[in-house]
């Protein structure tokens, strides 16, 4: 049973073209609301804010800083610490598949359909709540969530006050 | 399943999310690339595992799941720019693809799916005679 996608088969494909665009962005865009909490393009792909997105927070002795960084190794990041202020700096390599997103000109063959996610370099600036100590800072990625923990300083840790009787 | 409809900005404001409210679904980043002998799908999936995913093609539609495993932060939250919860994208392919032939693998929480056309039907040069 022909369906109204065979009408933008050859030889009507020409002129139908830019009603194909406008059916996938209206598909992209009714699978995003269709879904509940679809939120779409995440941490690379957010035009809005400072690349990645994080979650912070904070317990008695320290401050723990979240990030999504999927296809990141290790070495692909950087962090740095100095006073109240942390820095994840790095670069998302091309996709482990080997597609190579370019801006200009495609591969003989290759048509992109979706290209969601970014590539590059980014980076963000935490500013932290208090000062941490940046030698017992560590870092952990897995699975593409880097989770940063950083201890506090001694002055800034909760101190328990004794009180003397007069 | 709880369906709450929460908008993005909400989201970012709203207060720690009690357990019963953590099940949520996204919808992954995606790389769809058409390579004519197959299409690949690179997909954004952080925190899911490879044994967590499950991948199916039904009727020219390939659906991937990825399961997120819980996890919070220690201590109260302080910002909160993204929920954390499984991953969840349908993608009509059409016809034409062999889906016995359908693989995948997850690194570093990036889902690559390789999906073959039929041999029957990729493309094929075709020689003109002068």
């Amino acid at each position: 049973m022909p369906t109204l996608r065979d009408l933008f088969q050859p030889p009507f494909v020409g002129f139908a073209q830019p009603l194909e665009d406008l059916r996938d962005e209206f598909d992209r865009l009714w699978s995003s609301l269709a879904e509940p909490h679809a939120i779409p393009g995440r941490p690379f792909h957010r035009p809005d804010a400072a690349a990645p997105a994080v979650n912070v927070s904070e317990s008695d002795d320290a401050v723990t800083i979240e990030a999504e960084l999927p296809g990141l190794a290790a070495g692909d990041v950087e962090i740095s610490v100095s006073g109240e202020e942390l820095t994840l700096k790095g670069s998302r390599p091309v996709s482990p598949g080997g597609e190579q997103p370019s801006g200009d000109g495609e591969e003989a063959g290759v048509t992109w359909h979706r290209r969601e996610r970014g590539t590059g370099p980014f980076e963000r600036r935490i500013m932290l709540p208090v000062a941490v100590d940046a030698s017992r800072v560590e870092a952990r990625l897995a699975d593409g969530v880097l989770t940063v923990t950083c201890p506090k300083a001694p002055q800034c840790q909760p101190h328990k006050v004794t009180v003397r009787s007069a | 399943m709880v369906t709450t409809t929460t908008t993005a900005r909400e989201q970012a404001t709203e207060q720690p999310a009690s357990p019963a409210r953590e099940g949520q679904t996204f919808h992954p980043a995606v790389d769809v690339c058409d390579r004519g002998a197959e299409v690949t799908i690179v997909a954004d999936v952080p925190g899911a595992r490879a044994d967590g995913i499950d991948v199916s093609f039904d009727d020219g539609v390939l659906t991937v799941h990825a399961t997120v495993p819980p996890r919070s932060l220690p201590g109260r939250p302080l910002a909160r720019e993204y929920g954390i919860g499984d991953f969840r994208r349908a993608f009509r392919l059409g016809e034409g693809f062999d889906a016995a032939q359908i693989t995948a693998e997850c690194r570093a929480g990036v889902l690559t799916v390789h999906v073959p056309r039929l041999a029957a039907v990729r493309p094929r040069k075709i020689e003109v005679r002068g």
